[in-house]
């Protein structure tokens, strides 16, 4: 249908004028100082560390397994973000990043299976458990907190019954497994690098710019913001709200699986609890980084330094033999501290 | 110290106001004394809302005095004797209406408050009583409404400020509540209020001051307000904003749309057939219950009916995903989490992506530039945050939004709910302009006003049938078009039904 007010967009569209570039400055010197102020944290709380620790902190080899410690968080922690970025929550990512470092492995080495259709097994299990947690969000309506506090229950149990509970490494299993895919699937995550650089930290970086892609130039990452900021709107507006929070929490499950199998990679072994250590530490990570609980508000940049921070209290507490209870205390300080200050100045930017 | 401090009302002076670098109040003076009625009229933006944010504590005021009985005023300790009532209400959604009533005033400080005997007197005074124990998000917009008047009520308050409170009460709804504020005024109380409608403020108001750009321009005292005084200070120094001209429709032309044996999924309409012509706005009246709204909805497809639905060549959900729909709550009509220029091309922006799946951000802010624009949205800039808009502007960004991918047909519950005179008059221009393009326009109206003020043609729901349609051109004011619907509607029964604030599972 042509219609008058098409002509009139267009003729308006011809005439619009340089002034509207005013505006986009200052919400980046708005997301500006947050980072900035993120930044500042890490630099002072580095600071602190490397005097406290004489400067061991500082050494290479410790800043680089801390870097390979913060790539598993922020794999993570970057589905996480698109979970939450939706308006949604997902308790399970813990579980399934367990669940497909140790399907990989019994698949592998106990079933015989080629390492990469083990992975590929693993993968699709993750998928499944995205499509699961989507399902009955939106469809069963369920809310995705208790959805997914089951799905992450029943992965568990999943991960018990197919380990016998036992631990697998595929050095010292008990079937012969082909030495070329034992070194393939190690190079995945430990092997050499210039400069001794984590391969895990390479992962991050691709993995990482895809998901700034989608989350900050994408269709599909605006309107996951746009449904995390009002579902109902949303729907109003013929946005297909199901099938964008069901893509979220495929997304977050599937990185969850990739990180589960990097580590694997890394240790060369799987044991049937990993990942339960995950779901705080990378809660914590990805709202020190400002996306919001509530919907509507996540950057890959703010989860990546919430991620490191997390990564460097977790290195330069343990450096200080601090021991782990007083790591515990110590990292929830921080995470409240950061999302008080967070709420505190949202509240100032609406005030003026 | 006077020697009857408790007399004299509020007494408001010099208030100042800013955010950032707009003036929302600049020095506002203004008194409010007990026992009379004072009505605030202003346009969008001249700091109607930042009086009553101010009064509400909901924001402090950067200087100015604030007076109640000859005190200073203070915040801790008036707030319960200042009660208000919002243009959009306030509410716990997920408790009871009697418990609504309760919170900030329970009875014991360790159990949790029984229900509505506290203020049974109050519910049955406002015709509650019946809904004490219905949650309030199972309620339709006018019962919520009662609920926030019911809710001052119960504080016994000094002061009572009505904001926009009848914006989506029917006719009988709102005389009631101005019957009620007379008497409290009668018992001495402080009443203000705040509204867009000269008809009522002329009529109920014993003073009326005009408020443009955060200062009192005139003050109306009873034997000089009339609704033509009062329009005519707030268009000084404006553009024409008349009122939308209409053009008699032809009868002969094919219809775009047309509803057969349309029958709501729950029945709340039935059997409704019904033609809209091409250029046509027609307006669909009745109260909460009589299917006005579902039978408005279910046109986008939001509510789900059966029978046949014909737009244009297509019929069914093909049809139904032609129609733009735009509902009357702005809460669930815009993204508070976006800027007013995503606000304005988020329906739009699978048009403004690649076929990589890039979202073209500059297309889409030169998009939303225009469409600002066309559709005289008035904003600093475009990334500016939508919630910093007045609410005019805020519902022209909604409706905007949904004009701007130029459906076949757009369906609009209440369009200028809570808006000022100027962008009142503006949205209907705009619905004019658009239907005039070859596209319809159907809105769900409460007040009649707008009935006669935007509408070619008006449809009476009562009970989920049709039963009466009237060409408003045929009426010379909106006095007597509003008795013609009147006498259509009947006497139909209080409604019992409520209306669905949300879209339905699987309708979209």
């Amino acid at each position: 249908m042509s219609s008058e007010p098409a002509a009139k967009v267009k003729q308006a569209v011809a005439q619009t004028s340089p002034g509207a570039e005013k505006g986009r400055g200052q919400t980046f010197l708005r997301e500006f100082g947050r980072t900035a102020g993120l930044i500042g944290t890490i630099l002072v709380i580095m600071a602190i560390f490397a005097i406290a620790s004489g400067g061991l902190f500082l050494q290479p080899e410790n800043l680089l397994g801390l870097l390979r410690y913060m790539s598993t968080l922020a794999i993570v922690g970057l589905g996480l973000t698109a979970v939450l970025i939706v308006g949604e929550i997902d308790l399970s990512f813990g579980a399934v990043y367990g669940l497909s470092a140790m399907l990989t492995a019994v698949a592998w080495i106990s079933w015989g299976w080629n390492i990469a259709a083990a992975i590929g097994l693993a993968l699709l299990v993750a998928i499944c458990v995205g499509l699961f947690n989507g399902f009955f969000t939106t469809v069963a309506k369920i809310p995705s907190f208790i959805a997914t506090l089951g799905a992450s229950t029943l992965v568990f149990g999943f991960t018990l019954l197919v380990s016998g509970s036992g631990t697998f490494s595929p050095m010292s299993g008990g079937r012969e497994v082909d030495a070329g895919q034992i070194s393939w699937f190690l190079g995945l995550s430990n092997q050499d690098l210039p400069f001794g650089l984590p391969m895990g930290a390479i992962w991050m970086a691709v993995i990482a710019l895809g998901f700034w892609y989608i989350i900050s130039k994408s269709l599909f990452g605006f309107r996951l913001k746009a449904i995390g900021g009002n579902a109902v709107a949303a729907q109003f507006a013929r946005i297909p709200v199901r099938r964008y929070k069901i893509w979220a929490f495929v997304i977050c499950a599937l990185a969850a699986a990739v990180a589960g199998i990097l580590t694997f990679s890394f240790i060369g072994s799987v044991q049937p609890d990993s990942g339960a250590g995950l779901l705080f530490p990378s809660f914590a990570a990805v709202v020190i980084g400002g996306a919001s609980l509530s919907g509507g508000r996540g950057t890959v940049l703010g989860t990546l330094l919430g991620c490191l921070l997390l990564a460097i209290l977790n290195n330069g507490l343990a450096l200080m033999a601090a021991g782990a209870f007083l790591q515990q205390i110590f990292i929830g300080v921080v995470t409240i501290a950061a999302v008080v200050l967070d709420q505190a100045t949202q509240r100032w930017r609406k005030e003026r | 110290m006077s020697a009857e401090p408790a007399k004299s009302g509020i007494e408001i002076q010099n208030l100042v106001k800013t955010y950032g670098d707009t003036v929302a109040l600049g020095g506002l003076t203004l008194q409010a004394r007990p026992g009379e009625i004072l009505g605030i009229a202003g346009p969008n933006g001249a700091g109607k809302s930042t009086i009553v944010k101010i009064l509400a504590r909901e924001t402090q005021q950067d200087s100015g005095r604030i007076t109640l009985n000859g005190l200073p005023w203070s915040a801790e300790r008036d707030a319960h004797r200042v009660a208000i009532v919002h243009q959009e209400p306030q509410l716990f959604p997920n408790l009871t209406v009697a418990e609504n009533l309760l919170v900030g005033a329970e009875p014991s400080r360790f159990n949790r408050p029984k229900g509505r005997d506290a203020n049974t007197e109050v519910l049955r005074e406002v015709g509650l009583l019946e809904y004490a124990d219905a949650t309030v998000d199972s309620l339709p917009l006018a019962l919520q409404q009662r609920t926030e008047i019911a809710k001052a009520l119960a504080k016994n308050a000094d002061v009572f400020l009505f904001d926009e409170p009848n914006s989506a009460l029917t006719e009988n709804e709102s005389a009631e509540l101005f019957d009620r504020m007379h008497s409290l005024a009668g018992q001495g109380k402080v009443i203000v209020l705040v509204s867009h409608r000269l008809g009522e403020l002329s009529t109920h108001c014993d003073r009326v001051v005009v408020v443009v750009d955060g200062c009192v321009r005139t003050e109306l005292v009873t034997p000089d307000i009339n609704e033509e005084r009062i329009a005519r200070e707030l268009v000084v120094g404006r553009s024409g904003a008349g009122a939308a001209d209409r053009t008699a429709r032809e009868a002969a032309a094919p219809p775009l749309l047309r509803l057969t044996q349309w029958t709501h999924r729950r029945a709340r309409f039935a059997d409704i057939e019904l033609d809209v012509a091409t250029g046509e706005i027609l307006a669909v009246v009745g109260v909460e219950g009589s299917g006005g709204r579902e039978l408005v909805r279910s046109m986008a497809g939001f509510e789900r009916a059966k029978g046949l639905l014909k737009l244009g060549s297509r019929s069914g959900s093909a049809a139904q995903s032609q129609v733009a729909y735009v509902t009357g709550d702005r809460s669930v009509s815009l993204f508070e989490n976006l800027s007013v220029g995503e606000n304005l091309f988020v329906r739009e922006a699978s048009r403004l992506t690649t076929r990589a799946g890039t979202l073209n951000r500059s297309a889409a802010h030169r998009w939303a530039a225009a469409s600002q624009k066309t559709f005289l949205v008035k904003t600093a800039t475009l990334d500016t945050p939508i919630r910093s808009l007045s609410g005019g502007n805020q519902q022209k960004v909604a409706i905007a939004s949904a004009l701007a991918i130029r459906p076949i047909l757009i369906a609009l519950e209440e369009p200028t709910r809570g808006v000022d005179l100027a962008s009142k008059a503006e949205i209907y221009r705009l619905l004019r302009d658009y239907s005039d393009t070859g596209a319809a326009v159907v809105m769900y109206c409460t007040e009649d006003s707008e009935v006669f003020d935007a509408a070619d043609r008006v449809i009476v729901l009562s009970r989920g049938r049709i039963v009466g349609s009237l060409l408003v051109g045929a009426y010379t004011d909106a006095e007597s078009l509003a008795e013609a619907i009147a006498s259509l509607a009947g006497s139909d029964a209080p409604h019992h039904h409520h209306a669905d604030p949300h879209p339905q599972d699987g309708a979209a």
